[in-house]
């Protein structure tokens, strides 16, 4: 039993990372299952990570609450730039979000609270680990039933046409408010868990390059269902780590390995149809 | 996820069997790979360097050092992981590292909370010895550093102003830019204007025509040696004369290498220097040049002696083989060590934190001030 113990001590960050990215990864799932390709879900993270770790730190405040504001703030602030933002479409809304991202990291970058660009140390590490599985696990159920709901199928009917969606009665522009709004709120708490995880957050863990690894983490994994955020999300966590033994040449293989499944995988690693037909179960790709 | 389980089993047990092994396991966690590695790489071999002369001489009471040496990428979760692995499961004695103040400010937390001794090399930043009393560097701070730069240069120039220029969304130049602030204030120099840019900029004109309109006697700045080099050769070309002072950004040689003539005069502070006639220094940049065929800088030479920093500990301790009892004795053991090292002088000097607590060990140690005269830097001594 030792070498479980010491197996925990050694990857339980690495484990709440994933956790985490699951999270971050589920949220944008949620834009593009509703068609919108946003990349301000980093912001949102950022949003979520800087609201709570100041609340800890300055305020004092309990750790559930710490949460909860983690999630409201990214969503308030969602709202208000989803309105306008959200009558865009396709890459100038990718474009649109992407500039968001950088004013939020711009103005955390220059604030005198926010500790500028050193960041902010000494968060207290609240994090469980049953707090990520609880919060995973109560957003997938969410995320489930919401599919099979009246909500799920319009954001579903809104990403194949949107005009025939809004023929049928569908308002397309409160669903994909929604489903942006509820996307901030997932990846705020992802946010907030992660910067009580590792005692430290600055600016430039939330810009550019985190919006595309994030944006990769979903494509990896398959954008079909739920299953398949979470399994890119983990696979592109544990990858660097699994491949510590090549030393140098771990992120040339890194590269390679995303790489071979866009080629191949052009649908992500996660597609039960596939998998299923290779185990020659169900209906047959023709 | 199963062949993961049985290769970490298997990483379990040869851990188990080499620990019993006479060799001292010391883990070093440095930025080998992405934009940190330009510092995480020289350290690193400052490291092997100093590991292969002492095991030459016998190691340490008979026992030879091991290194396990660990890529952190310079990304704050990836120290953490790699703190942890060091940790628990290669059971190292003490780790060196981090490259990166904010990855110590990730990683340095694990290590003291598992009673491991943390230790920086390259961590400059305010309030890193503050995690507490198991961390601890040989990275001489730039508050230590710039006050006796700004000094020297003062007198040297009879500076009565200045103007001040930095990078705001950087870390190390900002808090650079504080501790100048700061010096500034407590010298009781004014200051013409401050102005700042940010990473990638290249025109600098804008804010050098601000500079030359308050006319000061010299220029700060908190920059980084490429855009420090431009920053000089546009204010060369716009006519200002004054000379710059710069803080630890400028211990580069591409700063000369891009800036030619237009840096000659410019202060700067350094905790190490190439010219030192001490003996050790000139044993390690000699050895250093044989083994890697490269010029050591002031990164590996602080990994060098951070090695033989605990050595010299680990020379007064009786290893018992219980490895919490000898982490501990071990970090009892440092805070006393003295050495005469590349970087010169060097002893430990407890933390003052802000809230009181016991923190960890910073250095004290004296800086070396340069001057740049015809493209390179020339040792200040007053005569120049």
């Amino acid at each position: 039993m030792e070498w479980l113990a010491n197996f925990w001590a050694t990857y339980s960050t690495l484990i709440y990372s994933i956790g985490v990215y699951a999270l971050v990864a589920l949220s944008i799932w949620l834009t593009l299952a509703c068609g919108l390709l946003s990349l301000a879900n980093a912001a949102f993270m950022g949003i979520g990570a800087y609201v709570s770790a100041l609340l800890s730190l300055q305020a004092g405040w309990p750790f559930w609450a710490v949460l909860v504001a983690a999630g409201l703030a990214p969503a308030g602030v969602a709202l208000i730039i989803g309105i306008p933002t959200l009558r865009l479409s396709g890459v100038y809304l990718a474009m649109a979000t992407l500039a968001f991202g950088e004013v939020v990291r711009i103005i955390i970058l220059n604030l005198e609270i926010t500790g500028g660009p050193e960041g902010l140390n000494g968060i207290p590490q609240s994090t469980r680990g049953w707090h990520i599985v609880a919060i995973l696990g109560l957003a997938v159920y969410g995320l489930a039933r919401m599919r099979r709901s009246r909500t799920g199928r319009a954001f579903e009917a809104i990403r194949e046409d949107e005009v025939a969606a809004s023929l049928m009665g569908i308002d397309v522009k409160r669903h994909k408010l929604f489903a942006f709004v509820l996307g901030a709120v997932l990846a705020g708490v992802a946010g907030g868990l992660n910067a009580h995880a590792t005692f430290f957050i600055s600016p430039r863990e939330y810009g550019f390059e985190n919006a595309v690894d994030i944006l990769t983490m979903v494509v990896f994994g398959g954008i079909g269902g739920l299953v398949g955020p979470m399994v890119g999300a983990g696979i592109l966590t544990l990858l660097p780590e699994l491949l510590r033994f090549l030393h140098e040449f771990r992120g040339i293989f890194n590269g390679l390995v995303l790489i071979l499944v866009v080629l191949f995988l052009p649908k992500g690693i996660w597609e039960p149809r596939r998998i299923r037909a290779l185990f020659g179960l169900g209906p047959k790709e023709g | 996820m199963s062949s993961l389980t049985k290769t970490l089993i298997l990483a379990a047990t040869l851990v188990t069997v080499s620990v019993q092994a006479a060799d001292i396991k010391v883990g070093v966690a440095e930025a080998l790979s992405g934009g940190a590695a330009q510092y995480g790489v020289p350290i690193r071999n400052g490291f092997q360097l100093a590991a292969d002369e002492i095991n030459a001489k016998g190691g340490i009471n008979g026992n030879k050092i091991q290194l396990v040496i660990e890529d952190e990428q310079g990304k704050k979760e990836e120290a953490i992981n790699v703190f942890k692995k060091l940790i628990f499961q290669d059971k190292v004695l003490m780790i060196f590292g981090p490259t990166l103040s904010n990855s110590m400010f990730a990683a340095g937390p694990v290590a003291n909370a598992s009673k491991t001794v943390a230790f920086g090399t390259s961590n400059t930043a305010n309030g890193i010895t503050d995690i507490g009393p198991y961390i601890f560097r040989n990275s001489v701070m730039e508050s230590d550093v710039l006050p006796i730069t700004v000094a020297t240069a003062v007198k040297h120039y009879h500076i009565k102003k200045v103007a001040v220029m930095y990078g705001n969304d950087d870390a190390f130049t900002k808090s650079g830019y504080d501790v100048f602030k700061k010096v500034l204030a407590d010298q009781n120099i004014p200051v013409t204007t401050t102005e700042t840019y940010v990473k990638g900029d290249v025109d600098f004109k804008a804010q050098l025509t601000k500079i030359k309109a308050g006319n000061p006697d010299a220029i700060i700045c908190s920059a980084l040696a490429e855009e420090a080099a431009n920053i000089m050769l546009q204010a060369r070309s716009l006519g200002i004369k004054a000379p710059f002072i710069g803080g630890n950004g400028f211990n580069s040689p591409k700063l000369f290498e891009i800036s030619k003539q237009a840096g000659d005069g410019t202060f700067v502070g350094s905790p190490w220097s190439n010219d030192n006639p001490s003996s050790a220094n000139v044993n390690f940049v000699n050895a250093y040049k044989k083994k890697y065929n490269a010029e050591p800088n002031q990164f590996a030479a602080q990994g060098y002696d951070a090695l033989y920093i605990a050595a010299a500990a680990l020379k007064t301790v009786k290893l018992s083989g219980n490895l919490e009892a000898d982490r501990q004795a071990l970090r009892d053991a440092l805070p006393k060590v003295t050495i005469n090292g590349a970087t010169g002088a060097f002893k430990f000097r407890p933390a003052v934190t802000k809230d009181g607590k016991p923190g960890g060990f910073d250095a004290d140690q004296k800086p070396f001030i340069y001057i740049l005269q015809n493209s390179k830097f020339n040792l200040f001594t007053g005569k120049n």
